[in-house]
């Protein structure tokens, strides 16, 4: 749907429009119930028919020929990659600096759809590249290397897991959705000064870790990353396998729940907002937008934690386990909402990421909004072949019927591996009906103008 | 190399089949009627077909509320807006603006070109009047 949602609220002193003018047609009903249908369908086969024990091994995978991950491996494909990413964060912060504060300006088309939606897909492709080419990442290496100093230097133990990632996702996702003039120059230079000033403090009290956990991009490539269908068997070479296997590499921990219940109840909650129903209901209620938008998302994400929660609690009654198991069962689960997750991503911003992920391209080839033409592309007629009514509505239902299928698989691997054998099969019900919960209100969003 | 288990792959493979031929059934089916039927509207007036819808707002108030105007591609949504206060009204994606004086109609002719859904609101306050569904 619509990025940045807010873009209702855009400053009247700016010409034109920001970020994704365009959305989706609704999903046609015959797709919705179809795809709905399915998904019940492959719910219930799962319990009665799927395997009976763990089957997904971290050795499984189809190796690549060894010129392939050679290539991979090379450092030659990280230099280039790392040095374009630098490249266009350079050119990104230079249009932020001198470019100007109206619709002209790139800034706001590469944060929201190059960098959110664009690394989303990307880490999807090709697994977990925003470690690579993390800018900030860089910066803090490239600096203790000057300083002559471990590349290890910390200041303080790190013990948070992901929670700070939890946050930093949750803030994002309210800038993107919520925040009044979003796509302003003033408040941008701020949002991203003070992430690279929040990142690197991170980096010196607690060392290279807060990337690897604390990030909420890293968190966001990493995770989605999981579903990549290249990954690295336990022996370290490259393979291709199923995005159930990287999926089932991930195991509980601190604040993985809330990570990824941000990650599905922010989306859910961008298709939610883009419903006319909604806007008439903000628009004429007494109370603040921004207030009702705000605690409506932070209940979004709520609920996605709640509903999670209470499947496992039923869970471990049903498997006959103390209560306070749900605690751990909750976090063993979560990583099998990752695909429902990724299917969310790919139907809400499929149309955006193909359309103004193009447009982007116009913008940054004249960074400073002067009429003209660096690169060559300001000229660009964005192609809409990957965008046709039918093509997005087919991408969109089977995306998120993939990702429940997949969800319910790496739930049924899970709950076999960690539930006692007996209850492993009643045990995964609970959790199974949060996720047709999920998929069914995923598509009713998309269903509903 | 441990064996190959087809199993989880049938089942994939099933299901995707299953969901793209019907999914690529019914949205072609719809698909079809969309064209017709705007071929029709075209044939009967002998130009491409133009709606009119009137929208009042009153405060923070929007009459009738907000709903999902269709158009088909190539016709056109003539919109009247009568505020009673002055603002800014904009239509997404046609880009197209007018200026609202409190009590005096705008028009903004919107035409139809590219699928998708847009929407049309005002700025002070942020109000969103309707969105068009273009098919």
């Amino acid at each position: 749907m619509i990025a940045p949602a807010s873009l209702g609220s855009w400053s009247t002193a700016l010409p034109g429009h920001g970020v994704g003018s365009r959305s989706d047609l609704p999903l046609p009903f015959a797709a919705l119930v179809a795809a709905a249908g399915a998904a019940l369908l492959i719910s219930f086969v799962a319990i009665g028919f799927l395997w009976r024990e763990p089957r997904l091994r971290e050795s499984d995978g189809l190796l690549l020929p060894d010129w392939l991950a050679g290539v991979l491996d090379s450092r030659w494909l990280r230099l280039v990659a790392q040095v374009l990413a630098v490249a266009l964060t350079l050119w990104t912060l230079f249009a932020l600096v001198f470019g100007p504060d109206s619709a002209l300006n790139p800034v706001p088309h590469v944060v929201y759809v190059w960098f959110w939606v664009g690394l989303a897909f990307a880490s999807m492709l090709f697994g977990p590249v925003w470690r690579v080419i993390n800018p900030v990442r860089m910066l803090h290496a490239g600096v203790l290397r000057l300083a002559r100093v471990s590349p290890d230097l910390a200041v303080l133990p790190y013990r948070w897991g992901l929670w700070p990632a939890a946050l930093g996702l949750g803030t994002f996702t309210w800038v993107e959705l919520v925040a009044e003039e979003n796509t302003s120059l003033d408040f941008l230079r701020l949002l991203i000064a003070s992430f690279f000033a929040l990142s690197l403090l991170g980096a010196a009290v607690f060392g290279r870790t807060w990337f690897d956990l604390a990030d909420p991009f890293e968190a966001w490539s990493r995770l989605l990353g999981l579903l990549s269908p290249l990954g690295r068997r336990d022996d370290g070479r490259w393979v291709l396998r199923t995005p159930l296997h990287g999926v089932n590499t991930l195991r509980g921990q601190r604040g993985l729940v809330a990570t990824v219940a941000v990650m599905l109840g922010g989306t859910a909650y961008d298709g939610f907002s883009a419903n006319l129903g909604w806007a008439t209901f903000v628009q004429s209620s007494p109370l603040p937008s921004s207030l009702l938008r705000t605690v409506t998302l932070i209940g979004f994400f709520g609920l996605v934690a709640l509903t999670l929660w209470l499947a496992s609690a039923v869970s471990v009654r049903l498997a006959g386990e103390p209560l306070r198991q749900s605690v751990s069962l909750v976090s063993d689960m979560a990583p099998s909402l990752i695909p429902i997750a990724g299917g969310y991503v790919i139907a809400h911003y499929w149309s955006l990421w193909v359309y103004q992920g193009q447009v982007t391209w116009q913008l940054l080839s004249d960074p400073l909004g002067t009429g003209a033409d660096w690169l060559g592309t300001a000229g660009l007629v964005p192609a809409d072949a990957l965008i046709q009514p039918t093509l997005v509505a087919t991408i969109q239902a089977v995306s998120i019927l993939v990702g429940h299928l997949l969800g319910v698989l790496a739930a049924h691997e899970r709950a076999i591996t960690v539930l006692p054998h007996r209850a492993a099969i009643i045990g995964q019900v609970p959790l199974m009906v949060v996720m047709i919960l999920y998929t069914v209100g995923g598509l009713t969003i998309l269903f509903t103008p | 190399m441990r064996a190959f288990r087809p199993l989880p792959y049938a089942v994939t493979a099933l299901v995707l089949a299953g969901s793209l031929t019907g999914v690529a059934g019914c949205s072609s089916s719809s698909g079809s009627t969309g064209p017709s039927t705007a071929a029709g509207q075209a044939a009967s007036t002998g130009t491409s077909a133009v709606k009119r819808l009137e929208v009042t707002i009153t405060g923070t108030t929007v009459t009738p509320a907000p709903a999902q105007v269709e158009l088909p591609v190539g016709s056109t949504l003539e919109l009247v807006v009568t505020s009673d206060h002055d603002d800014e009204l904009h239509a997404h994606g046609f880009d197209q603006e007018a200026t609202l004086e409190a009590g005096v109609p705008a028009t903004l002719r919107l035409t139809a070109t590219e699928p998708g859904v847009y929407e049309v609101e005002t700025h002070e306050p942020a109000l969103t009047l309707l969105s068009v569904a273009v098919r």
